[in-house]
């Protein structure tokens, strides 16, 4: 177990030392995300159109697309070079790679939200603070269900050609219920619900994303071999 | 490992990609310590079957067994006892060749990893430049870097598909040198190469691959030197004639 858990740690010790120095996602993802943020606040009229009913489904979008950046260019590393024949090599149960690189993925995209939630709070003059507990439950919700599913589709789309294309058509349509849940949730916080009011919704998430990371370990092994 | 007889044991291996039949019908056996040069042509299915005895891809029928454990099973103790060096270096090219080695020891559970690789470095010579990004590296050093990291948990079986692949005069003796090394350490080696000096001087056994199939495996012994080249294309020519007669 002690080595399982140092495998998975030196998988996302390796991609932290690797983003420090290149500083490639974290910026790609921030500048990606922001950008679909402001294209938003400029189309559409606040004074008209309430910013907690469309503010939640904007945000989520500037997550996913930013999102989809990070891991399409997660899997990529490892293809250069043949790094994941090397990974593949190591005397490692293959799950260590997918919760090594899930763990990596949910990181960055989680310090990536931790920088845009500030400038969404800014631009739709909605104050987040007030519900910041509940609302960082919902976006870990969102976003693990999102990574679990990703990290496992990008090694899968790793070994096509067309990737970049292929990882959101197969993405988004499996995300649709954490999605709909994590938009939802938003949605009724920025109203004031409490989360306790919502546990239909929170249990719809969390399951789904518990099924994806089941899925995923079953399959993984699989999909890494050539 | 455990003193088994064989350290890889190949039994009547088929691999196809739909159709097209990379390996097809190969038997052999290589001792511990021996060293297997194979030859063939672009296309003969060499990196199949290397990617077949790593574990990397499951054969369609037929059995392999090295270091004593069945490829098709996966077993992770399997891969404790092999490296590889292949035309992919499997390192990452925005870490430094000491950061590169660390990650590999420790996924392979290695106690003091940095003292390891180290070590390696230094036996590769690349100490003055262990903490420069890899990707300022030339192919030469990068497959120096590429032996230390298949090395780096002193495995017993070593497979190496094309080393010699884009290396110039230097870096081919280093290369060669290392493996005549592990060959006296008794490290079992099975090398494709299209090089055919390369691959003679060291190995003991040769074969030569053609479609799938080893239409030639002798003892080294048993073969003249001189005379291997034209044997080399007289087997690749009777055997594409064979298979187009085949058709």
């Amino acid at each position: 177990m002690n080595l399982y858990l140092n495998q998975i740690a030196a998988i996302v010790w390796k991609d932290f030392v690797t983003e420090l120095k290149t500083r490639e996602l974290l910026s790609a993802m921030f500048i990606f995300a922001l950008l679909v943020i402001l294209i938003f606040i400029f189309s559409i009229n606040l004074s008209i159109v309430k910013a907690s009913e469309v503010g939640p489904g904007i945000l989520w979008v500037a997550f996913l697309f930013a999102g989809t950046i990070g891991l399409n260019r997660s899997f990529m590393l490892e293809k250069e070079n043949g790094c994941l024949m090397g990974l593949m090599l190591v005397p490692a149960d293959r799950t260590t790679i997918y919760f090594g690189k899930l763990i990596s993925n949910l990181i960055f995209l989680s310090i990536m939200e931790l920088f845009i939630l500030p400038l969404f709070m800014i631009f739709f003059n909605i104050d987040l603070l007030s519900h910041l507990g509940p609302l960082l439950v919902v976006v870990f919700l969102g976003t693990l269900g999102f990574c679990a599913l990703g990290t496992l589709l990008s090694s899968l789309s790793a070994n096509l050609k067309t990737r970049e294309i292929m990882l959101p058509i197969l993405l988004y349509p499996l995300l649709i219920p954490i999605i709909i849940g994590a938009v939802r949730m938003t949605g009724q916080i920025l109203d004031g619900t409490e989360l306790a009011d919502m546990m239909k919704w929170v249990g719809l998430t969390a399951s789904f994303d518990i099924i994806y990371i089941g899925v995923s370990i079953m399959t993984i092994d699989h999909i890494l071999e050539e | 490992m455990e003193s088994l007889e064989n350290a890889i044991e190949v039994r009547h291996l088929r691999k196809a990609f739909g159709t097209l039949k990379a390996v097809d019908g190969i038997d052999f056996e290589l001792k511990q310590g021996e060293f297997l040069t194979v030859f063939g042509p672009n296309g003969a299915g060499k990196t199949t079957l290397i990617k077949i005895l790593a574990g990397l891809t499951r054969p369609s029928s037929g059995t392999a067994k090295v270091a004593g454990f069945d490829v098709a099973e996966g077993h992770p103790e399997m891969r404790k006892e092999i490296g590889i060096i292949s035309h992919a270096t499997a390192l990452y090219a925005d870490l430094t060749p000491l950061e590169n080695l660390i990650f590999f020891a420790r996924m392979h559970g290695l106690k003091q990893p940095e003292d390891r690789a180290l070590k390696v470095i230094e036996e590769v010579g690349l100490s003055p430049r262990r903490n420069d990004r890899v990707r300022t590296f030339s192919r030469g050093m990068l497959q120096r870097l590429s032996i230390a990291r298949a090395v780096l948990h002193d495995p017993a079986i070593l497979f190496l598909d094309e080393p010699f692949t884009g290396l110039d005069l230097h870096a081919t003796n280093v290369l060669k040198e290392h493996l005549q090394r592990l060959h006296d350490r008794h490290r079992t080696i099975l090398m494709t190469t299209h090089d055919i000096s390369c691959g003679l001087e060291m190995c003991d056994k040769v074969a030569l691959q053609v479609q799938g199939k080893f239409a030639f495996l002798e003892n080294i012994t048993d073969i003249d030197k001189d005379q291997f080249e034209s044997i080399y294309f007289d087997a690749v020519r009777d055997n594409q004639f064979a298979m187009k007669i085949d058709f």
